[in-house]
């Protein structure tokens, strides 16, 4: 299959190189080459490996293993200052600008002098070469002199491009730009800009294409690197590949039903919604959103980031309000959902961001259990809390989560992410749960761990909580969803069945997310 | 609805490590306790070896009464320390309600001028507490307004002079001694210290506060009422502020403007000193008390042993930053500021 070989002229030659974080192996002997007049499309679902890959290109990941050849010569490896004079440049997800600047203060933070000169006249030089940049790219309605904070998204990710491009001059050794999703955040017209850009530029820059918009990646790859589970699958050429055949290569042979215990699916028991959301509508997130939660039923939300999704799953949650439509619970409409009474309806929340949004660091395991259940475990005459019951009732629930740890008094930023996100589990265990809303419930955890949460999931669906559950993931959703509720821009574009012995496809769900 | 879902060994909730290290690495998880408890047996034991009056009836009386009122106002600001944000306006309320209860207990009677000047204590905090959550100002800078409005008005009150009372109530409440050698005044400061204790560690209310100290975000996502229990913290603050403020009047047995105002830095040192953390969520009043004892402990010590009131400053400047840096757990913060 693979029926490029590497050219002579290989500006950049990663040889195997591994990268182990305890016992996940992140990268697993990966290779890459690319040369002038290459874009190497890299693809692979979440956890793949492909951020690891990026890390090490740009030197904020050392590798175990490994080695660099810049044309020919040996590179040092791990050091982000000498991969960056090489003329490596990334454009990141996260956005790194820094917000109260300038754009051609961005463009050029921490090379002033190199731009601009020394002495008076620095910041006109600057804001000029800046402004050449932004015409010489194609970048139209982007002013050199804009404050990055009254920019849109989309502009910021413009600056960001402008930015690794400003880099390569005629010097440059090993002119190579990453760039990481970039057109996730982008519109149509953006999106043609930035592809304009990359043709434009192809014989004096190689890029490598990172993004999880397959027809991106199709579009404008010369030649694709599949990873799956830190390994390289293939590297072909991109001629008459197929969105279908990458799928296969990401995704592997088959998803393992055991994995996800499809055989404990069981579906909804009951017919009478648990929670509903009516016509909802939240301004700028989702709209016309009609959504409906039965008892025993795994309910999954689909989308690509950005389309709504988890807005939908915070709102449920009482975390955002609506704009327009209503939610019901057990029947009954709710005027002010919040979390407090969507907490004592029994709506009980995982939100995403384990550390911002969950975690309370410096605070005990103990005191992080107990904080989802304090109203009932207070004396009915006094209002003090028991403290024997809450030591008995978490130490119960921490072992039946398998939280381990060396002691319940010991804080819970020092627990391994699996055993934090269990330890967010038990919060909620300790009261009567109806509905359980997740959102990513498994980002950056261990196998192991995940799959304990997948029976926790199960076993309380069997008992009759209705899950909502929104994840990155499409292969989570799909193996552990009753119903699929898929969302593009806002709106839902499709709702599919997913029962245990006839699981839609990954693209059948993804056709409806583009 | 707990199952059991792998075959992975259990949870060891009390595997403590054995042995001397273990002790050493207990010492170690609990040292922001452990220094300032230290810290007071060190000054205590090297004050005796230096004068051998340190610890006499009249010596130790006046370090009670001195860390009565430290205690008490330090226990109010510790309040709003825990929930992240900082009250500076603590001294100017004790200032205020010290004038109050001066021109109040002959006009309306002991107890009923006792709550009424709590009360008004417990309204400042409330309109602190009004101004940070609704019109999101930092409650550094409405308590450091807060500060100024409050002086104003006691100088308005007491018309910029002292202010007499007949009333021999403070005087019993405060300065007698129902334990012998023990000022009421500490009693009061003991019991608020252990009152305040089991408010932080044994209600829902003082967990939330926790809560919304460590985790503003997540506490709000796990169902606390985030803006009702600041505004709760600030009327508490207020509501302590304005103890401390009677303690401080019926020790000078006049009502005395801008009189608590000098004591703000040291109950903010008391609080930092006992090891409750600037940044929210860590610490309790239970440390603010030994706080307050070790920075009374180090002046009295300092005046008995004659040492110049200029050279005191430098040294209790130095403890302070000293104790922070012994108490500061540093693998907690990425970034110092």
């Amino acid at each position: 299959m693979s029926d490029t070989k590497v050219s002579d002229t290989a500006t950049i030659s990663l040889r195997g190189v591994c990268k182990s974080y305890g016992p996940v192996h992140a990268l697993q002997d990966v290779s890459l080459d690319v040369s002038r007049g290459d874009v190497l499309g890299l693809i692979g679902e979440n956890g793949a490996g492909k951020s690891t890959l990026i890390g090490v290109l740009t030197g904020t990941v050392r590798p175990d293993a490994g080695s660099l050849d810049v044309n020919g010569t040996h590179v040092e490896l791990g050091d982000s200052r000498t991969l960056r004079e090489l003329g490596i440049s990334v454009v990141v997800q996260e956005q790194s600008l820094v917000d109260a600047l300038r754009v051609y203060e961005n463009i050029y933070l921490g090379r002033e002098g190199e731009i601009g000169g020394w002495g008076p006249g620095r910041r006109r030089r600057m804001r000029d070469a800046a402004q050449s940049l932004l015409d010489t790219l194609g970048i139209e309605g982007l002013r050199a002199d804009a404050v990055v904070a009254e920019l849109t998204y989309p502009q910021r990710q413009l600056v960001e491009i402008a930015r690794a491009f400003s880099r390569i001059t005629d010097a440059t050794e090993a002119p190579v730009i990453l760039l990481d999703e970039p057109t996730s955040a982008l519109t149509e017209t953006e999106v043609e800009i930035l592809f304009a850009l990359i043709e434009g530029w192809r014989d004096r820059v190689s890029f490598i294409f990172v993004s999880h918009i397959l027809q991106d990646v199709l579009r404008i790859s010369t030649r694709l690197l599949v990873l799956r589970d830190g390994r390289s699958i293939e590297t072909l050429s991109a001629d008459g590949v197929t969105a279908e055949r990458l799928h296969e290569l990401m995704v592997g042979s088959e998803r393992s039903a055991d994995y996800y215990r499809e055989g404990e699916q069981a579906g909804a028991l009951s017919t009478n919604p648990l929670i509903e959301l009516r016509n909802a509508g939240s301004t700028g997130e989702f709209e016309s959103v009609d959504l409906v939660v039965r008892p025993g039923e795994v309910v999954g939300l689909a989308g690509v980031i950005g389309s709504g999704k988890a807005s939908v799953a915070a709102t449920v949650a009482g975390a955002e309000s609506l704009s327009t439509g209503s939610i019901h619970v057990g029947g009954t409409v709710h005027e002010h959902w919040s979390v407090p009474a969507a907490v004592a309806a029994g709506v009980l929340y995982v939100p995403p961001e384990r550390a911002l949004d969950s975690l309370f660091r410096s605070a005990s395991i103990r005191n992080n259990i107990s904080i989802g259940f304090l109203d009932l475990i207070r004396h009915p005459w006094t209002r003090l809390l028991r403290l024997r019951t809450e030591r008995e009732r978490t130490t119960e629930l921490a072992r039946a989560l398998q939280v381990k740890a060396p002691s319940l008094s010991t804080p819970i930023g020092e627990l391994s992410g699996g055993n934090q996100q269990k330890a967010i589990f038990a919060r909620w265990q300790g009261r009567e749960c109806k509905v359980l809303v997740l959102s990513d419930p498994t980002r950056g955890i261990d196998v192991g761990t995940r799959e304990e949460i997948y029976g926790l999931v199960r076993s309380m669906a069997a008992s009759g909580v209705g899950v909502l559950l929104c994840a990155e993931s499409l292969e989570e959703v799909i193996g552990m969803s009753d119903r699929i509720v898929v969302m593009k821009d806002g709106v839902i574009s499709a709702e599919l069945a997913a029962p245990a012995e006839h699981k839609p496809a990954e693209v059948d769900v993804i056709k409806h997310m583009m | 609805m707990t199952q059991t879902l792998s075959k992975q060994s259990p949870a060891s909730d009390a595997a403590a490590p054995s042995g001397a290290r273990g002790l050493l690495s207990r010492l170690d998880q609990h040292r922001n306790i452990v220094v300032p408890t230290v810290a007071v047996l060190v000054l205590i034991i090297y004050f005796q070896w230096r004068t051998e009056s340190f610890i006499t009836a009249t010596s130790a009386q006046n370090i009670l009464n001195q860390m009565a009122f430290l205690t008490v106002l330090a226990l109010a600001g510790t309040f709003v320390i825990l929930i992240g944000g900082i009250d500076l306006s603590v001294a100017a309320t004790a200032t205020l309600a010290g004038i109050l209860i001066a021109t109040w207990i002959d006009k309306f009677g002991g107890p009923l001028a006792i709550v009424m000047v709590i009360v008004a204590g417990a309204v400042v905090g409330l309109v602190n507490g009004l101004i940070t959550t609704m019109l999101k100002v930092p409650s550094f800078l409405v308590t450091l307004g807060m500060m100024s409005v409050l002086d104003g008005i006691s100088n308005t009150v007491s018309k910029g002079g002292p202010v007499s009372y007949n009333s021999n109530l403070l005087q019993n409440l405060v300065n007698e001694s129902m334990i012998p050698n023990v000022p009421n005044g500490a009693l009061i400061a003991i019991l608020l210290t252990i009152g305040a204790t089991v408010l932080a560690f044994g209600t829902s209310f003082g967990r939330h506060m926790y809560a919304v100290g460590g985790n503003e975000r997540a506490a709000a996502l796990v169902g606390v009422r985030v803006r009702r229990t600041k505004l709760a913290v600030f009327a508490v603050a207020g509501a302590v502020a304005a103890i401390a403020g009677i303690i401080f009047t019926g020790q000078a047995s006049t009502g005395v403007p801008m009189g608590a105002g000098p004591s703000l830095l040291n109950s903010i040192a008391a609080v930092v000193v006992g090891g409750t953390a600037l940044s929210g969520g860590v610490g309790g009043p239970h440390r603010t008390i030994l706080g307050a004892l070790v920075i009374v402990l180090l002046s009295a010590g300092m005046d008995l042993t004659s040492v110049d009131p200029y050279t005191q400053l430098v040294i209790k400047g130095i403890v302070v930053i000293a104790a922070v840096a012994l108490t500061i757990d540093r693998r907690r913060y990425g970034v110092i500021k």
